[in-house]
């Protein structure tokens, strides 16, 4: 739901700092996109398509890059990805529990992220 | 900080390092700055649409008596119907309209601080935009959240938002008056939100008529 808001925030960055460089055109952006982010990636590049219409970036390529989940456990020490069971009613949310000790002191590490990284420019 | 690489006469490459959402973290931090010191405890509430978010303020604001020492600001896509029905207890009330926006951000909120008056204000409220998805990843720097559910909302809507109900430092689960209409279980609703937060308060209302208020107003440290 928040895709448009985020989306919004991207492209205004990227026509501000092309801007300030002096590109005429962008050709592509760099997205890195955590896999625990409350995000739908194609909403997100959808949106960011969208706004960019009738401005210097207009059909400039979006490439997404995710950013694979880091969990770190305060209980059991337990670092790693979150392991999905089937089973699991939150197996596609933000993991609550440790997947090897069940502690809910678990903490995210990695993979919240939504990170502009590169605009690929045309003097 | 910024590179330019070079890559060829006509193309180059800008490299950033910017996360959108850190940004708004990193707002929320600085209002929290801002609210420590002005001495103001602020409480982000929360909730679905109709989950009773603002009679749940409107509760507490009768019972603390406290005029015009509350400020609320009241979040919604539009209308300013929240805020006039806040004022009517006594406190100073900003309505922010979104107008697209599905939640409230730190950024909105630094704004909304910086334009209200807040002398004299110990307490803050805010009702957060009806949303029990997106405020959750929008820190706003307020001290606690709270989340509010009401038995209208059917069996299952803690076992399916389990993110925004992990974020929450209380959990009030409204409407308890309907329970039987609604045919809920409110041991299972409870049991269902002690698993994805077992440490936080859970406390069972019925806003309009002030039940379980007092004990709410206790969980958010209001009153000792």
């Amino acid at each position: 739901m928040h895709e448009f808001s985020i989306s919004s925030e991207i492209v205004k960055t990227v026509l501000d700092t092309v801007e300030k460089s002096e590109g005429k055109k962008v050709l592509s952006i760099q997205l890195e996109m955590g896999e625990l982010a409350l995000l739908n990636t194609e909403q997100v590049t959808y949106w960011i398509q969208e706004l960019f219409k009738g401005t210097i970036a207009e059909g400039a390529r979006i490439k997404v890059k995710t950013i694979k989940a880091q969990l770190q456990c305060n209980s059991c020490g337990y670092k790693g990805r979150n392991i999905s069971k089937e089973k699991d009613i939150f197996h596609h949310s933000i993991p609550l529990i440790c997947p090897k000790c069940g502690s809910l002191e678990i903490k995210v590490e990695k993979g919240r992220e939504c990170i502009l990284r590169r605009i690929q420019v045309m003097k | 900080m910024k590179v330019l690489r070079s890559k060829g006469p006509e193309i180059f490459d800008i490299e950033l390092e910017k996360d959108l959402l850190a940004k708004n973290r990193s707002l929320a931090r600085e209002n929290r700055k801002k609210l420590d010191s002005l001495k103001i405890l602020a409480i982000d509430i929360m909730g679905s649409i109709g989950s009773g978010k603002t009679s749940l303020i409107k509760a507490i604001l009768k019972e603390l008596v406290m005029g015009k020492k509350v400020a609320v600001i009241a979040g919604d896509l539009t209308t300013t119907i929240d805020a006039e029905r806040i004022e009517v207890e006594g406190a100073r009330v900003i309505q922010v309209n979104t107008g697209k926006e599905c939640h409230l951000d730190a950024n909105v909120i630094h704004q909304a601080v910086d334009k209200m008056k807040l002398d004299g204000v110990k307490v803050l409220f805010i009702e957060n935009v009806g949303n029990l998805i997106c405020p959750g990843e929008f820190p706003l720097g307020a001290h606690k959240r709270l989340v509010v559910v009401s038995v209208t909302e059917g069996p299952y809507t803690i076992v399916k938002h389990p993110y925004i109900f992990r974020e929450a430092d209380v959990i009030v689960l409204n409407k308890i008056d309907l329970a039987k209409a609604m045919k809920i279980d409110l041991s299972q609703l409870k049991k269902d939100a002690q698993k994805v937060n077992p440490k936080v308060p859970f406390i069972k209302t019925n806003a309009l008529r002030g039940v379980g208020i007092s004990e709410v107003i206790h969980a958010l440290g209001l009153r000792p």
